[in-house]
């Protein structure tokens, strides 16, 4: 009798001591991914799906801290110190500064991750008032007398850089385009501009909220999210004729997470975007999925669109900022506030 | 107008502006009512478009923009101009609300610049940068009266002239630099770099007061009586050195250990003469600091000391000057330039300092002792000597505010106007220096060396504010030894102090 009840006490001691030993061995640990302006709605799904993946894997509770912003602010921030563990910036100029400037990651982050870092893609797209009152059907009309343009801030929005360049694109794509009369058109174009937020999402938040402009130059995920938000009755997505292929890139801040010793999850968590859990949730979030598989499950949602690449046109990331949204470059000379 | 409102102005206007004829043929009472809703229609596009330009105007100021904004010439029907004014303001609102979101975010990095009873301050919106600049000015008056041998002097003096600049750099630097212009000499006195990564541990490198004398460690600004009493003279004035030091059990006790170069008691010193050094440590505590008996929350006890090697030469012999109160010297060893008949520094020099205070409302006590043991030489003989003071003061603040270790804050500052007069403070203390018999005759002349200081002092402060203050001390020292015919005269100082700080 006190034999059984000797065993069942050690039995009982023993499970106690196994949950109470597995309780003190499940860490936590947070993580900081720095973002650009729009995609507040993919992360937040995104981080729940890697957060139960991650402490089903590891037994480890991760907890994900986002910071939105303009990519080239939010880039600046890191460079300044802000220790993100991950950057999942609008595009590779803005993370190549964070090299250039900083020396956070290595001058190869690009090539760490599959297809350039770029987990999904987007385009520019026109986003216009129900029944398109003004009549907008191709980048052409954007610069026409009487047409009230809203797009961000070229100097501190990532999105505004690369509807700058579609519009630029198109230009030169014209009979009779070249650099001269691509520059007229575009400074035509932010002739109508009325306000310039410093980020995409402030654009949002102009156009659809606030009811100014006739025409929102956006990524293709923020038009399909404001009607699908607001509703097809309140706007229209116009697909122009051609427009520009935006590959927003992602990395690890190697400096931050080797001192942080976050590198295995902060890894972990960009690799996961590509697995077919995050590509579908990029593609629920309208983020064009870069798995062959699931772009063909969610094909219906995106429209076709003739697509070129900044390589293509503008010899790449590097010589595109200096020509164009440097100081004193062309978006310095064709759009001075007050003119 | 909200947009809502303006989309049914629109409607009215729209539906007014082209049915009107449709309706005049259609109801004679209509039309009166419907030419009357048109007219007010119109005054109130009329006002909106005012509004716009004053909209407009204000934005202008803000943005720095000249003309853009203004471009009031809406062509085409009252529909579409109604439409252009009512996005014409969406667009101001918007650049309006763009324009303080950016002030708000610009207002939260800038730094911030403030002038006030503690001087001025620049500080860095994360507190990681800051810096102060702060000072204090003495203007003091030294009297004696009886004094028939004219031992001493009646002056006027500027005591001490002090800038100070400190701050903090990088979040965890701060740094110290204050020099002294006053006597009409230009000394550094302290200059040094604390390195704070926790409250607990702190580094502190350069020059400044090694933690030895409760009273030495007070500011030259917060003294309770004009000169500091006689135990200050056994004590180190500003040394050079590294020392480690914190706070602990949130502030109830620090402690502090530092390595100096050594200097003789009551002195400063910037470079050191030997290649020993001296060490010195205090620990002081607050004991009843977090606990519920408010009546000794104030209590501060606490013991330093210093354990060092000093050694001087005929020409710097390391050893201090004692002075009284009134800043006389009555007791120096004997130094005539030669070998035999210098008396120098030449071994250990240690001190051990008990030292504790007392505040409890208007109420203050403050008192120490220090005892200094020397080892000195004069020729071929040497001795050490322990020389030792104490002293106690007691103050009562009549107005009622706080009496502190850190000078009293008057609850009403000095305004004619309303009739406020300060903060009124009375003091008294007693306190003895007396020097190791064995120092006499052979280190010490007895004819002009006193051997024992026996002071006692009253002292009216008046604190007009938290940085004009002013005092006025009587202080007696009688002496035993130290006068050619036996005891040096008594010396009877009137003290006066005018101080400005911040």
């Amino acid at each position: 009798m006190i034999v059984q009840v000797l065993i069942r006490a050690a039995a009982l001691l023993a499970v106690v001591l196994s949950l109470s030993t597995s309780a003190w061995a499940q860490k936590s640990v947070t993580l900081l991914n720095v973002s650009y302006d729009p995609t507040r709605e993919l992360y937040q799904e995104f981080n729940t799906a890697f957060a139960k993946y991650w402490q089903g894997k590891t037994s480890e509770v991760v907890t994900i801290n986002q910071s939105h912003g303009g990519s080239g602010k939010q880039a600046r921030a890191v460079i300044d110190g802000l220790d993100a563990d991950v950057v999942t910036l609008a595009l590779a100029y803005d993370i190549d500064e964070i090299y250039q400037k900083a020396k956070r990651i290595p001058a190869d982050w690009q090539k760490r991750l599959p297809q350039n870092s770029a987990p999904y893609t987007s385009t520019i797209v026109l986003l216009v008032r129900k029944g398109n009152p003004k009549g907008i059907k191709d980048w052409d009309d954007l610069g026409k007398p009487g047409v009230s343009v809203i797009t961000p801030n070229p100097k501190t929005s990532g999105g505004a850089r690369w509807n700058y360049l579609a519009a630029w694109g198109y230009a030169l794509r014209q009979p009779g385009g070249g650099e001269a009369k691509a520059k007229d058109f575009v400074a035509s174009i932010y002739k109508n501009v009325p306000v310039l937020d410093s980020g995409a999402r402030g654009s949002t938040t102009t156009f659809v909220e606030r009811g100014i402009g006739d025409v929102f130059i956006s990524w293709e995920n923020e038009a399909l999210l404001a009607v699908k938000e607001l509703g097809k009755d309140k706007f229209e997505i116009i697909i122009p004729s051609v427009s520009i292929l935006a590959e927003p890139p992602v990395t690890v801040i190697d400096k931050v997470v080797d001192k942080r010793g976050t590198r295995a999850v902060a890894q972990a968590y960009l690799e996961y975007l590509y697995t077919e859990e995050g590509q579908k949730i990029a593609a629920k979030n309208y983020y064009r999925p870069r798995l062959a598989a699931v772009a063909a499950q969610y094909a219906e949602q995106f429209p076709k669109v003739n697509l070129f690449t900044i390589d293509e046109v503008f010899g790449g990331w590097e010589k595109a900022q200096k020509t164009h949204f440097a100081d004193g470059g062309t978006f310095d000379q064709i759009y001075q506030p007050g003119q | 107008m909200r947009p809502s409102r303006l989309l049914a102005l629109v409607t009215a206007v729209t539906s007014l502006g082209v049915g009107m004829p449709r309706v005049v043929m259609a109801e004679g009472k209509t039309l009166r009512r419907a030419l009357a809703e048109k007219r007010a229609l119109e005054n109130k596009v009329e006002i909106l478009d005012r509004k716009v330009r004053e909209l407009e105007q204000r934005v202008e100021q803000s943005l720095g923009t000249t003309g853009e904004v203004r471009n009031a010439v809406v062509p085409g029907p009252r529909t579409e101009q109604v439409e252009a004014l009512d996005q014409k303001v969406r667009v101001l609102e918007r650049r309006w609300e763009l324009d303080q979101e950016q002030a708000a975010a610009k207002a939260k990095e800038a730094p911030t610049f403030t002038a006030g009873k503690d001087g001025f301050s620049l500080k860095a919106a994360d507190d990681s940068f800051r810096l102060r600049i702060g000072g204090y000015v003495q203007a003091d008056g030294r009297f004696f009266a009886d004094d028939k041998e004219r031992a001493t002097t009646d002056t006027f003096l500027l005591r001490r002239v002090r800038p100070i600049l400190e701050g903090t750099v990088g979040k965890y630097f701060d740094f110290r630099i204050m020099t002294d212009f006053g006597g009409g000499t230009a000394v550094v006195q302290d200059a040094y770099l604390d390195a704070h990564p926790w409250s607990w541990a702190r580094l502190r490198v350069g020059k400044y007061k090694p933690p030895v004398g409760l009273e030495r460690l007070q500011s030259g600004a917060e003294l309770l009586f004009v000169e500091r009493g006689l135990p200050t003279n056994l004590v180190p004035n500003r040394d050079v050195g590294v020392q480690i030091h914190g706070e602990l059990a949130g502030g109830a006790a620090t402690y502090a250990f530092g390595a100096f170069n050594g200097v003789a008691d009551g002195a400063s010193g910037d470079l050191d003469n030997s290649d020993s050094k001296e060490f010195a440590g205090r620990l002081f505590a607050h004991p009843f600091k977090h606990t519920s008996i408010e009546v000794l929350q104030g209590l501060g006890i606490g013991l330093a000391g210093t354990y060092g090697d000093q050694r001087g030469s005929t020409s710097a012999t390391a050893l201090p000057t004692f002075r009284s109160q009134g800043q006389a010297a009555f007791f120096s060893y004997r130094s005539d330039g030669t070998a035999a008949g210098t008396t120098i520094a030449n071994g250990s020099h240690s001190r051990f300092a008990p030292q504790g205070y007392y505040y409890y409302g208007p109420f203050g006590l403050l008192g120490e002792y220090v005892k200094s043991y020397q080892h000195v030489q004069r020729g071929t003989t040497a001795a050490t000597l322990e020389n030792d003071a104490w002293q106690i003061a007691a103050s009562y603040v009549l107005t009622g505010e706080n009496a502190s270790y850190r000078s009293v804050s008057p609850a009403q500052p000095f305004d004619l106007a309303k009739g406020t007069w300060g903060a009124f403070e009375v003091a008294a203390r007693y306190g003895e220096l007396d020097v190791d018999k064995v120092a006499f005759p052979i280190f010490a002349d007895p004819t002009k060396a006193a051997r024992i200081a026996e002071s006692w002092g009253l002292g009216l402060n008046w604190y007009l504010n938290r940085n004009v203050k002013f005092q006025l001390n009587y202080e007696q020292t009688d002496f035993t030894g130290g006068g050619p015919k036996g005891e040096r005269p008594k010396e009877r100082a009137i003290l006066s102090r005018f101080q400005v700080a911040f």
